[in-house]
């Protein structure tokens, strides 16, 4: 019997990143200030330019850390 | 003429003496360049995620204005040159945010007053708690933590305004989020509702059974006494 389609509960259904909302960038960064990969992330390849773009804006306004 | 945002990260030490005077800088590049003000904020005072010439803590402060694509290298040749500004970025914007006006106009009234920055070894407590909680670093990282308390003030009292357009912001979604829940939950209402009588109907008997016993055995132990 087939299983019933799991519907996706990955974030990119509603992504609106943004470089100030650092709650949420900081969830896909790892201890050490590296963005989390796309199998990590959950993220399509759309939202993962997003994410990275974010997280660089934050970045170079310090309020991530290159490095942790 | 395009909409921009621009984030400023001013130097605490021109904040501390005159907050006015170092917002002034950053806008009036921007406005020695032709551009137009919409919106302009103090956004947060925080604890830096890395050393910027020399400065551990800074001011940011977030406009929105319109200005001429032509005349945005120019401002960011000013804004390199400018000491007051120690890291800018300057991005297109659709439209200015809501409640972004609002916040604006709070800040230019008389009431507005800006806390003072604290020392610039200061780290904030929320970004302590963090460091504490994922890495695995030796406790060394996280000793300097002499300012604790006070960090954790200025804290609370930067994120106020925050959670409160957090707060508006979400709140139209919650109740989206309600209305969709609602007929969900008539329709488990309904489907229980029945079984619900069902079970009440079983019991109830039983539960009369019960009380009528347990009457009769006080009206016992009544008599006998």
């Amino acid at each position: 019997m087939a299983r019933p389609v799991k519907k996706s509960t990955r974030p990119c259904d509603d992504p609106r990143l943004d470089y100030k909302d650092l709650e949420t960038l900081s969830k896909y960064v790892t201890p050490q200030g590296e963005i989390h990969a796309r199998r990590k992330s959950g993220y399509c390849s759309k939202c993962q330019r997003q994410l990275k773009q974010a997280i660089k804006r934050a970045r170079h306004v310090g309020l991530l850390p290159f490095v942790g | 003429m395009n909409l921009y945002e621009g984030m400023f990260l001013l130097d605490n030490n021109v904040v501390r003496e005159d907050w006015n005077n170092a917002k002034g800088t950053a806008t009036g590049i921007l406005e020695k360049h032709g551009a137009s003000i919409s919106t302009a904020r103090r956004w947060a005072e925080r604890s830096l995620a890395y050393t910027i010439k020399k400065r551990n803590r800074g001011t940011y402060l977030l406009v929105h204005f319109e200005a001429d694509p032509g005349s945005i290298e120019i401002i960011r040749r000013d804004l390199e040159l400018n000491e007051t500004v120690m890291r800018y970025l300057l991005l297109t914007a659709e439209e200015v945010p809501e409640g972004e006006s609002e916040l604006h106009e709070a800040e230019l009234s008389a009431e507005f007053s800006v806390p003072e920055p604290p020392e610039d070894h200061v780290v904030d407590s929320d970004e302590e708690e963090e460091e504490g909680g994922s890495s695995e670093q030796p406790a060394e990282e996280a000793k300097p933590a002499d300012g604790d308390a006070p960090a954790k003030e200025e804290a609370t009292t930067e994120e106020a305004p925050a959670a409160e357009e957090a707060a508006t912001e979400e709140a139209p979604a919650a109740e989206e989020a309600a209305t969709e829940e609602a007929p969900a939950a008539e329709e488990a209402a309904t489907e229980e509702a029945p079984a619900a009588e069902e079970a009440a109907t079983e019991e109830a008997p039983a539960a009369e059974a019960t009380e009528s016993s347990e009457e009769q055995t006080e009206e016992k132990s009544s008599e006998e006494a």
